[in-house]
């Protein structure tokens, strides 16, 4: 079975760390762009309409990875978001999950971890959007008579 | 009968039988000697208070006495008898550190106050000694807390810091390893070696990776969760998760629960965390063949849960640090020595409390107590 490609941007200010593991989901099959700031995600979210998971840093300059998430969340309510933390403190990590992020891991990570949470994250993206779609079409045959 | 230890010393035997048979009326029962150097002799063998000596006396003098008695017994009082009228002598002692002097003929009532007086110098002294020692340990606990206090806030940002280099380095290598995996990447040279380093780089991130997690661990402030557990199947579940090592090394694991103890309200997960550790540590201290008890018993207000073994022991002088961070006496790699340091903070973060018995070849046991009020707390 060959496998989709999921479309991931990574959002970290450490940009090393943003370039390593981008190269190393790339080399896994995976589609990926890498920002640096919150700022910087926002308006690769707007630009590209086909992002299926954000991985973001919490502790960010600027716009921390809380404050980028609640945007996220307003503005593109079914993205999926991952949250990753060099903190030890869950308490941040779990404010994360109660806005609707989809998991957090705590750095550094192993990847298989990653691998998985990315798998579950975009399943949920997609169960989410098959609903929607549903309920349209459901709309739709209803106001055409069909149903 | 009086507990002051009073001796006389004078070379005038009427004076002596005198005054101890009037000291003996009120209660007191002092030791006697004709001379200085009989006198010394009765303070080597048993510890006397206050002395009370003729200056006057052939051989050595009340003086040579008093500063015999202060050199060595630093602590005894010593009043000073002057058979003169002249102060001379009395001021002289006073010079070397005597108590006090009385002018002969005494006045015995007056004696008796001045032996009172030096007593309760003695008394006040020893308790400002105490004073002193208990403040000397209080600070030093002070120190220590305040040390660990700040030692923690500083490993959690450290670790904090190095986490992120760590996460690139395991990026890094985690991506070369997928690059060796590729097809056109299947006959390069060396590639064993290439493949060996980047193993030692992933057991070195996760080396590291352990160490900051724990740091970071000491300062989580995750709130306790508790629940009501069930007894013996919480203590099953403890013996089965460390079970493979307990196989391994033929250990005998002996669980005993109180009757009483059906269930016990606690945090099952971080006192679970707790228990294994320090059940994996009795393992590796127990040599094959060994008994490990794991004890779950009421006392009082209080739960306890003991884990004993039939180890080597901890050598007294490792007994006070080993809940200091970064004591080990493992080799490197194999422990971080923050185990038994986190495993008191969530302890005493849960309200509870551990102690150590251990003898050198017997073997150790932690007892860990908790209190059972944490019952009524949950139920209100």
């Amino acid at each position: 079975m060959i496998k989709i490609p999921a479309r991931i941007l990574v959002v970290d200010d450490e940009v090393d760390f943003a370039e390593m593991l981008s190269l190393r989901l790339k080399e896994v099959g995976e589609i990926v762009i890498s920002v640096h700031n919150g700022q910087d995600c926002l308006k690769t979210l707007e630009e590209k309409d086909n992002i299926d998971v954000v991985i973001l840093d919490i502790k960010m300059p600027g716009m921390d990875g809380i404050e980028v998430l609640k945007e996220i969340k307003k503005k593109f309510p079914l993205m999926e978001v991952i949250m990753l933390t060099g903190h030890g403190s869950t308490e941040t990590a779990v404010e994360g999950m109660k806005l609707g992020a989809y998991d957090y891991l705590m750095k550094p990570a192993d990847f298989s971890d990653l691998a998985a949470k990315l798998e579950g994250a975009r399943k949920r993206k997609d169960e989410h959007q098959e609903r929607i779609r549903m309920a349209e079409l459901k709309l739709l045959l209803r106001k055409t008579g069909g149903m | 009968m009086e507990n002051v230890r009073i001796l006389f010393i004078d070379d005038e035997t009427a004076f002596l039988d005198t005054i101890i048979k009037r000291m003996k009326k009120r209660g007191f029962d002092p030791d006697r000697a004709s001379n200085g150097k009989d006198g010394l002799a009765i303070l080597e063998k048993k510890p006397i208070d206050v002395v009370v000596s003729d200056i006057r006396m052939p051989g050595m003098d009340g003086i040579e006495v008093l500063c015999e008695v202060k050199k060595r017994y630093p602590t005894t009082e010593v009043i000073l008898l002057t058979g003169h009228a002249t102060s001379q002598d009395g001021v002289a002692g006073i010079k070397e550190g005597a108590f006090d002097y009385l002018s002969k003929p005494i006045e015995f009532d007056h004696l008796v106050s001045k032996i009172r007086q030096a007593f309760d110098k003695i008394l006040r002294n020893e308790e400002k000694k105490g004073e002193a020692k208990f403040r000397v340990k209080m600070e030093q606990q002070m120190i220590a807390t305040k040390r660990l206090a700040s030692l923690g806030t500083l490993a959690a940002g450290v670790a904090h810091e190095i986490n992120n280099p760590l996460a690139i380095i395991n990026e890094s290598a985690g991506w070369m390893k997928l690059i060796l995996e590729k097809k056109e990447l299947a006959d390069i040279p060396r590639r064993a070696d290439f493949e060996m380093a980047l193993n030692k780089i992933d057991n070195a991130v996760n080396r590291a990776r352990i160490i900051t997690h724990q740091l970071l661990g000491i300062v989580r402030k995750d709130n306790a969760i508790l629940s009501e557990v069930n007894a013996r199947e919480f203590l099953d579940e403890i013996i089965q998760m460390a079970g493979v090592e307990i196989k391994n090394k033929d250990i005998e694991i002996i669980k005993r629960i109180d009757d009483t103890l059906t269930t016990v309200w606690i945090d099952p997960h971080q006192v679970r965390q707790v228990l294994i550790n320090l059940v994996t540590n009795a393992v590796h201290a127990t040599a094959a063949g060994g008994k490990i008890f794991l004890t779950l018993e009421e006392s009082g207000e209080d739960i306890l849960f003991i884990i004993k073994d039939t180890g080597e022991g901890i050598p007294r002088e490792n007994l006070e640090k080993i809940f200091e961070p970064f004591f080990t006496t493992k080799s490197p790699g194999n422990g971080t020595g923050l185990g038994l340091f986190i495993i008191r903070g969530i302890i005493e973060k849960l309200g509870g409390k551990i102690d150590v018995d251990s003898r050198v070849g017997v073997g150790t046991s932690f007892c860990i107590t908790f209190p059972k009020r944490l019952k009524l707390k949950t139920n209100l």
